[in-house]
């Protein structure tokens, strides 16, 4: 079935999106900004570059997900996840930079100032972009509803629970015990954009998580 | 609100004389220009910023300013000016593997800096000041924060609390405060048995529920030995709320958005308060403003450059501004004008009042104009609540709404600064740039220290549940520590360093002592107690990152143990003209008067010689309101025939029988 109103490319995209982001289709089309988000993933990757992402996602994403991509075809899977969450196109990993030959400064920038309204991150936890959305008089006081489980979300988007959606990690991270290298750290300066934002460093006395 | 403030242009504005002159459209001076306005008094502002966000389509510009910056610092709502610059947090960058003893910083914007430690808050010359973007804490200074020398550190005030309570009251209504004063009753800050505030307080965020869990635990101080007892008590801000109808005389009403009627009457939750609330539920001064008598006029786009003297024969007095204007922000060309006026009001940041005083060469005698620069070194905690007890709600409501205020007092602040915990609202984001850096680490974008391709990340399923759990049990603590007066703490001018306009930039030089480093060494301290009682998993890391270190960053010894610490400017600055009881030690009087210049006021947190741990705005109000009433009082005696040959004798005669 067609999406009226997109055309058959960026109906694509937002399929393609689908299981990076774990958000659904109808999430992805309601920010309004599909076409755009192509768009710029286009330009920032560079056509032909973009091209190749594209049908080696297609094929992974049928597969066995993510860890089927090359280095650079990760971090720009990552890149458009990033840009989906939070509006604006991330600084890559320097080596995926030089690897796709890129004209631009790699530096971070919101897409446009909706954009930012709709980054889909504020809906992980429940909450609303900063400066937009605003739930209303004292809502801050009410706790906030419990977090949806990752098969539950898996079942909402039809997605089988053989997908694999992680890298590297041999499991799915306990969330009484996230690895502190998932976490960001103290940023130096805040010129320092999020994607640019260290992670949190292994200690000695690194924090144990109350189990 | 109504459109009644009467702007004009410098052409008009320089042709004719004013009883008063205003230097700065911010907190201060439009305050102070509200009140003389009230009283007929025929008053010009020179506003150096731009306007434009006193409509609201210029209002709606800023916000989309703020929604399209990758770094939504406090100034990101509104432009850089090339010709009224004005610091921002960004201007900063650390030095990868410094030198020992080296400073670990550089500054890159307007401020010269060349201390050891970077002087790190920013503000905004912009019509409205960095009122435009401040967050709207409205604390009123404890009494003990009046007289620190009594505590063997800093410099205690002409004048006490008690003077000053019903100047608070007065500040909390004109700006609209919204607050419990029976929680300000209990930590003596206010002092009125019958006190309400004119709002009912913002509401306690679920974050602030939670921490009630602590309620009645003491936690020991390692550095004074002392132990103090955790209860959360809510913080009051000049933010919109419920009126409360106890209120006396009536109960008060809520201001709406400048530009747009009936709008904004109460907060909603937008979460963005710093650098701007959408919907104007946060105070302003534009709101004074629209307020104006028709004797007000403003000014924008013309930055003061000097304050004259009149001649020798007038006794110190000065005789109005030299200003110039710009119509482009970006290539300033301007022409230079004079406005001539009985009495002048500087109101332009303690900074930039310090810089015009020295570079106007006027009230220096006691060589403190640009010493004791302040800020309340900030410290922040981050921890991640625990998994088993739920989300905790973060990046919803104000930026903070209460706090653990028992180690602002006691003796034990004379072993160490004392501190405000400030318990935050909105997570991890300004220790680590929370939410969208969880998403770029979880994801694993941006690559490792070699500029390779991260290996681990996820997405998908996998990606909201690890957000929706790390996100939303983020907490952190923003301490704000006192910082006492120091004369070494300075600014100063140097003819090398000018800006685009000609005008001097300000240098500052800049240090904290070992009684507020102690401060900072014991709040990091309480902070990690307090998360082990939470059952929070403490990820506070201050220690330099692959040769990196932090802004801010200091190491500190006490007792044996080493610590890795990193403070960030708050945005407080105070101190450059800080009032005394003596013109030998001081700039200006209790009065904000400036000792040597009996028409010449310097008003605003430059005048403060100690800035407690509350946030010093309200303090500033409450000083700018009981300074209007004395200029008020000063012009008329300046119109009695009997004074005409009294004031040009000298300073002798210029205490004012109240």
């Amino acid at each position: 079935m067609s999406v009226p109103a997109v055309t058959k490319e960026v109906e694509d995209f937002v399929g393609l999106c689908v299981p990076l982001t774990g958000f659904a289709a109808f999430d992805l089309y309601a920010t309004g900004m599909a076409e755009r988000y192509l768009e710029t993933a286009r330009q920032q990757v560079g056509a032909a570059a973009f091209a190749e992402f594209r049908a080696a996602w297609t094929g992974a994403a049928a597969q066995r997900g993510p860890r089927d991509l090359s280095p650079t075809h990760l971090e720009v899977a990552r890149a458009i996840t990033y840009l989906w969450l939070t509006g604006a196109w991330p600084r890559l990993a320097p080596a995926a930079h030089a690897a796709l030959r890129r004209q631009m400064a790699n530096e971070e920038f919101v897409v446009t100032p909706e954009a930012y309204v709709e980054g889909l991150v504020w809906r992980t936890f429940h909450g609303h972009p900063a400066g937009a959305k605003p739930p209303g008089f004292g809502t801050w006081a009410v706790p906030p509803p419990p977090q949806p489980s990752t098969v539950a979300l898996r079942q909402d988007l039809g997605l089988d629970e053989e997908s694999v959606c992680r890298t590297g990690l041999t499991a799915e991270v306990a969330l009484d015990a996230v690895p502190v290298h998932l976490l960001p750290g103290y940023r130096a300066s805040r010129a320092i954009p999020p994607s640019a934002v260290p992670t949190a460093a292994l200690r000695s006395d690194a924090p144990e998580e109350h189990a | 609100m109504t459109d009644t403030v009467n702007t004009v242009g410098a052409d008009e504005a320089v042709r004719r004389r004013y009883d008063v002159v205003i230097v700065g459209g911010g907190w201060s001076g439009s305050l102070i220009a509200k009140e003389l306005g009230d009283l007929g008094w025929n008053v010009l502002i020179l506003e150096a910023g731009n306007g434009g966000t006193e409509t609201w389509p210029g209002y709606l510009d800023s916000l989309a300013t703020f929604h399209s910056a990758v770094a939504k610092v406090p100034n990101s709502a509104y432009r850089r000016s090339v010709a009224a610059p004005f610091p921002d947090v960004l201007d900063l960058a650390p030095v990868p593997n410094p030198e020992p003893g080296e400073p670990e910083f550089t500054a890159n914007g307007y401020f010269v800096q060349n201390g050891r430690l970077p002087y790190g808050t920013d503000y905004l010359r912009e019509l409205g000041g960095a009122a435009m973007h401040w967050l709207g804490a409205v604390p009123r200074m404890h009494p003990e924060d009046f007289a620190t020398e009594r505590y063997g550190y800093g410099r205690s005030w002409p004048i006490d609390a008690a003077e000053l309570q019903p100047w608070y009251a007065r500040a909390e209504f004109e700006i609209g405060v919204a607050g419990n004063a029976d929680d300000q009753r209990a930590i003596e800050v206010v002092t009125d048995p019958d006190y309400v505030y004119p709002m009912h307080q913002i509401p306690a965020s679920y974050i602030d529920r939670y921490c009630e869990g602590l309620n009645g635990t003491h936690i020991p101080d390692d550095v004074t030995g002392d132990t103090y007892e955790l209860h959360v008590r809510s913080l009051p801000q000049a933010r919109n709320s419920t009126p409360n109808p106890d209120y006396s005389p009536v109960p008060y009403r809520p201001e709406s958005a400048v530009g747009l009627p009936n709008y904004g009457e109460r907060c909603v939750g937008n979460a963005s308060c710093v650098p701007i609330c959408p919907v104007q539920a946060k105070s302003h001064p534009l709101r004074q403003q629209a307020r104006f008598a028709k004797t007000v006029s403003l000014a924008t786009r013309c930055v003061a450059t000097r304050v004259r003297l009149a001649g020798p024969t007038r006794g110190g007095r000065v005789s109005g501004v030299e200003f110039r204007t710009y119509t482009d922000p970006a290539s300033p060309v301007g022409r230079s004008y004079v406005v001539e006026a009985d009495l002048v009001v500087l109101a332009a940041h303690a900074v930039e009042n310090a810089r015009l005083l020295l570079f106007s060469g006027l009230a220096n005698g006691s060589d403190q104009v640009g010493r004791n620069l302040m800020d309340h070194p900030t410290i922040l905690n981050w921890a991640l609540a625990d998994e088993a007890r739920g989300p905790v709600g973060p990046f919803r409501g104000p930026g903070h709404t209460s706090g653990w205020e028992a180690f602002r007092f006691g003796e034990g602040r004379s072993k160490r600064a004392p501190f405000r915990i400030e318990i935050g609202n909105w997570g991890w984001g300004w220790a680590t740039g929370a939410p969208m850096s969880n998403v770029a680490t979880s994801l694993g974008i941006g690559g490792d220290e070699s500029g390779e391709v991260r290996r681990d990340g996820v997405f998908g399923p996998e990606l909201r549940r690890l957000l929706g759990s790390t996100i939303g049990r983020q907490l952190q603590l923003q301490i704000a520590v006192e910082q006492s007066a120091n004369p070494g703490n300075r600014v100063t001018i140097d003819r090398r360093y000018r800006d685009a306009m000609g005008n001097l930039r300000p240098v500052i030089t800049y240090d904290l002592d070992q009684h507020t480093r102690d401060g900072l060494f014991a709040a990091r301290k309480v902070a990690q107690k307090i998360f082990g009682h939470l059952g929070a998993t403490d990820h506070t890391d201050h220690a330099p990152r692959n040769g990196v270190p932090p802004l801010g960053h200091f190491v500190h010894t006490l007792d044996g143990e080493t610590l890795d610490l990193a403070y960030s400017g708050a945005g407080h600055g105070a101190g450059t003209h800080i009032m005394g009881s003596s013109a030998a030690t001081s700039v200006v009087d209790g009065y904000q008067r400036t000792w040597e210049h009996p028409n010449l006021y310097a008003v605003g947190c430059g005048s403060m010689p100690s800035i407690g741990t509350s946030n010093p705005t309200i303090t500033m109000l409450a000083l700018a309101l009981r300074s209007a009433e004395q200029i008020h009082r000063d012009l008329l005696l300046d119109r009695r025939p009997a004074d005409l040959h009294g004031t040009a004798g000298g300073t002798t005669d210029t205490e004012v029988p109240a």
